[in-house]
């Protein structure tokens, strides 16, 4: 059994274990808040797709996060800590990875009941995918990453953030690319 | 990240999404996409489970490489806990007005911090 029992105030995802749809509950939320303005996640018809253009064992990976570095100055950013808009970043940033980087989540809508976030490679994986490389199943995992602010403005991440990444991509002549969404 | 990754894809570079925002993610639309069904900010694996994260990894790889068509979603087949209780939790709306207000007077103190942040200047 991996449900839970039935009763009238529990969402249907923890009665039935169906995946959380955290678009129809954040809108509900802020609306219950008296926001009236409900957020109007990215939705799209098509798809872009690319095929390696050779095998992974040959490529050359970057990786991509969302997490923010870890700031002294900006408050509470440690396991447990609440939204913390003060720890946002707002712009790409690219860093190595030697020495492996402390990062945080300031992402506003994670987990923050049942995510700790004391354990970075359970939400960046540069420790895991330096020991896949080092076995040889990656070409090279390039050795800096890129990392991509949350902020409401679709536009301002399609047209300013991503066309940055992109342009890192580039210039770093990247073949294939592991975002993970914190 | 969404956004990102389809950007990067329609730029000739292939690209693996790792997430937990199944609807999210599947409603942007990316070409790939593993998908743990962990609270959000579990994307690679349980805290401390260093075998979980790397089986992880390991199918983030896979998948980079197999799909062949975009939307390819691969669901991890890890569990969060034994049973689903904590899917209850997450923007939960069992909360007094007391509460409510609350809640909305701390999002408005965040909302200016980050206005702050964005309009300052080189950011």
């Amino acid at each position: 059994m991996t449900a839970i029992a039935d009763t009238s105030s529990d969402p249907i995802e923890a009665v039935l274990d169906l995946p959380v749809r955290y678009i129809d509950r954040s809108r509900a939320y802020y609306m219950a808040l008296g926001y009236d303005n409900p957020y109007r996640w990215a939705h799209n018809d098509s798809v872009p797709f690319t095929a390696l253009s050779k095998p992974l064992n040959r490529s050359r990976v970057a990786l991509i996060t969302t997490a923010a570095p870890f700031n002294p100055e900006a408050g509470n950013q440690g396991a447990w800590a609440p939204y913390n808009a003060n720890a946002k970043f707002t712009e790409v940033y690219t860093m190595p990875v030697e020495p492996a980087p402390d990062l945080r989540i300031s992402h506003l809508g994670y987990d923050r009941k049942h995510t700790s976030a004391e354990d970075i490679n359970s939400y960046f994986p540069l420790a895991r995918l330096k020991e896949t490389a080092a076995a040889g199943r990656v070409g090279e995992l390039w050795p800096r990453f890129y990392g991509v602010p949350t902020l409401r403005s679709q536009r301002l991440t399609t047209e300013a953030h991503a066309a940055r990444v992109l342009g890192l991509c580039r210039e770093d002549r990247i073949e294939a690319a592991v975002l993970v969404a914190t | 990240m969404s956004l990102v990754s389809r950007h990067l894809e329609a730029n000739g570079i292939p690209t693996v999404v790792m997430g937990c925002a199944r609807d999210i993610v599947e409603h942007c639309g990316v070409a790939r996409f593993l998908f743990s069904d962990f609270p959000l900010g579990n994307s690679c694996g349980k805290p401390n489970d260093v075998e979980m994260q790397r089986s992880l990894v390991s199918m983030a790889l896979d998948l980079l490489e197999s799909a062949q068509f975009p939307r390819t979603t691969v669901t991890t087949p890890f569990r969060w806990a034994a049973d689903a209780a904590w899917k209850r939790d997450f923007y939960k709306l069992d909360l007094t007005p007391e509460q409510i207000a609350r809640a909305r007077e701390e999002f408005d103190v965040q909302k200016a911090v980050l206005k702050g942040k964005l309009q300052a200047p080189g950011a």
